[in-house]
């Protein structure tokens, strides 16, 4: 059943290509999920520490490789694993729900509203008398309030005025970049010498800061954030016809777009609150995966979750060992990357 | 204020390594910061160094160390790699969760402490010789070499009837001149030579409007070299409206009034700041200072 309505769209949208890529998409899904797995490996095993990957199953001769592995490699992977899928899951859900290829989490300014979020936290949050226990998810949860907020804002704004165009959602998501840019330099004005200092680098983004106490609640969140998007993947498809035509196919629109909207902001909000700013994973990934298993949406999510969680591994290997023993930050590695990609995607459109 | 609030959460509870200036296994010493590295070259100990951070780049010899990245993004593993058994930070150095990793994974760390007076500088020299073993050494390096300048820049406050008024900037940004407010490490170094800095009126780095330094009406402008370089030369920021406005109506020659030297050496307050304030005092108070020269 759900394969019938998702077809159509795909087909619609691909004629030449879509035998193929329907055909192969199931495994497609498949070698992504083994291609997450060698890059998971591979990032374990590399690294400024010469670590063989003997030692990584078990009876690690030496008790510093052990700890290397165990309290510094493994919380990095699995952290730069989770937000690469909720950033590279949560962009192509919003490109689905807003029925516009642009829609990333960067460009349409939640990645900065959850940026605003957590700076309002770094320079205001330590006058508050808060529990020591809550201490640690207070930058993360304010980092969520402000993604909630910024998608809040272009969905009201989306539903308002009819449908977004292109150039409304990048124009949109110029304004709300620069508002969101104006409350963290608001902060940083207000900051003193040592607060601007952790402002600036926490801004730059870098894995370098997970360990086991932040990072495990925020992969849980993004782990709850990411089911009710998978879940909805029939309903983007159909979405994809017309807000009207989905309605009367029986999706509840309003409830799709509430759903996707709060989900999308947990996920970048609590990724965004541990590593800064990732550039380009969430707009380039979705693209990446639609060009070689098509649009469908119940492949084209588990799909870009996989290969971002694998891309982000990878660009986060590459930033702490390219300039080792010194990290350069990972979004210069990602926006490197994305950016010529992105560029790439627009000549491709240009000569029909 | 509870950004100092957060600061002090920080330094009390969530990072590691307290400034206790005891004798630590300095045999390979990862130094994340300016003025501990130009200190442990001071003390003649740089044979032990493994590491360095990116602000460690005088001596210029210290720059061939490997750079375990800026003092406040540290990297866990980089710093690990080197296999130190001590590493000896500046204050501000972190990110925490990277020092704690350091930590437990068995490397002593040791903060020391930042005072920004002649006494903060001649402290944090012998902190890092007690920990290094090295307490004599340091002892006699300070009685020599630092302790006679402190003494000529104390005496310069008893000796100074009016104090020249001076604005400290960093660098010029977006055409904006960067002005040390009160609380910065610039007033520590004015203070120390005695002048009263006219930005004193915001707190930290801040951007300085024309209308608030012709208002300030300082007698000098001091900037770092990297600042002038970054402006395009001292003749482009003499003729910046703000600089001109002020400079321009003097009865000095207004390149007179303008003073450019090396920002590290100013603020790093490493040994050499010592110096360089000693030089600073010079340019400052000028002909009724001539004691000045005696160490000499």
């Amino acid at each position: 059943m759900d394969a019938v309505f998702g077809r159509p769209v795909a087909r619609a949208r691909n004629r030449v290509a879509v035998p193929r890529q329907i055909r192969y998409r199931t495994p497609a899904v498949v070698a992504l999920a083994m291609a997450l797995a060698v890059a998971g490996v591979l990032a374990l095993a590399s690294g400024a520490i010469p670590v063989s990957l003997v030692d990584l199953f078990g009876n690690a001769a030496n008790e510093l490789h052990r700890a290397v592995l165990l309290e510094i490699r493994a919380p990095r992977v699995l952290l730069a694993g989770c937000v690469g899928a909720a950033l590279a899951l949560s962009g192509a859900a919003l490109q689905g729900l807003f029925r516009n290829p642009l829609a990333d989490p960067g460009l349409i300014g939640v990645s900065s509203g959850a940026a605003l979020g957590a700076s309002v936290m770094i320079v205001l949050g330590g006058g508050m008398a808060i529990a020591s226990v809550l201490a640690p998810y207070i930058v993360p949860l304010a980092a969520i309030a402000g993604a909630l907020l910024v998608t809040w804002f272009l969905y009201l704004f989306s539903t308002r005025y009819g449908q977004f165009s292109i150039v409304t959602i990048v124009l949109v998501g110029i304004a709300t970049n620069a508002l969101a840019g104006v409350g963290i330099g608001v902060l940083q004005y207000l900051s003193d010498d040592a607060g601007l200092r952790t402002l600036t680098f926490w801004m730059m983004g870098s894995f370098g800061r997970a360990t086991w106490p932040t990072t495990t609640p925020a992969v849980f969140l993004m782990l709850a954030a990411a089911v009710p998007i998978l879940i909805v993947a029939r309903s983007l498809d159909l979405l994809q016809l017309g807000e009207a035509e989905a309605w009367y196919m029986g999706v509840d629109v309003r409830r799709l777009k509430r759903g996707v909207v709060l989900s999308s902001a947990a996920a970048v909000g609590a990724g965004v609150a541990l590593v800064g700013i990732v550039g380009f994973v969430g707009l380039v990934v979705p693209h990446l995966v639609r060009l070689a298993i098509g649009a469908g949406h119940r492949h084209l999510l588990p799909g870009a979750a996989l290969l971002g969680a694998t891309l982000t591994i990878l660009a986060d290997t590459l930033a702490r060992t390219a300039a080792s023993p010194a990290e350069i930050p990972v979004s210069l590695v990602t926006s490197a990357l994305g950016a010529p990609f992105f560029l790439w995607l627009i000549a491709r459109e240009r000569p029909r | 204020m509870p950004v100092r609030a957060l600061t002090v959460w920080l330094v009390v509870v969530a990072l590691p390594g307290a400034a206790e200036c005891e004798r630590a296994d300095s045999a390979r010493i990862a130094a994340a910061g300016g003025s501990i590295t130009e200190i442990i070259y001071f003390l003649g100990a740089e044979d032990r160094l493994v590491a360095v951070d990116s602000t460690s780049n005088f001596p210029a010899a210290a720059r061939e160390f490997p750079s375990v990245g800026y003092v406040r993004t540290l990297s866990a593993e980089g710093l690990l790699s080197l296999t130190p058994t001590l590493v000896l930070g500046e204050d501000d150095m972190g990110p925490p969760e990277a020092v704690a990793m350091v930590a437990r994974a068995g490397v002593t760390l040791v903060r020391v402490d930042e005072v920004h007076t002649a006494r903060g500088i001649i402290d944090k020299v012998r902190c890092v010789g007690s920990v290094l073993g090295l307490h004599d050494r340091s002892a006699v390096l300070s009685s020599s070499e630092l302790e006679p300048v402190a003494h000529v820049l104390r005496r310069l406050k008893e000796e100074v009837t009016r104090k020249p008024r001076v604005a400290f900037l960093l660098q010029f940004r977006d055409g904006a001149p960067i002005g040390a407010g009160r609380g910065t490490s610039a007033q520590g170094l004015l203070d120390m030579v005695q002048a009263d800095n006219v930005l004193a009126d915001f707190e930290g780095w801040k951007p300085v409007s024309m209308e608030a330094m012709s208002r300030a009406a300082p007698d000098f402008v001091v900037i770092t070299e990297r600042g002038v370089r970054g402006a395009g030369g001292a003749a482009t920021v003499l003729a910046h409206p703000a600089l001109a406005l002020v400079l321009g109506n003097g009865a000095r020659d207004n390149a007179d009034r303008l003073i450019v030297m090396d920002g590290m050496a100013m603020l790093g307050f490493g040994p050499r700041t010592l110096t360089t304030a000693l030089e600073l005092a010079k340019r400052l108070h000028g002909a009724q200072t001539a004691f000045l020269d005696i160490r000499e």
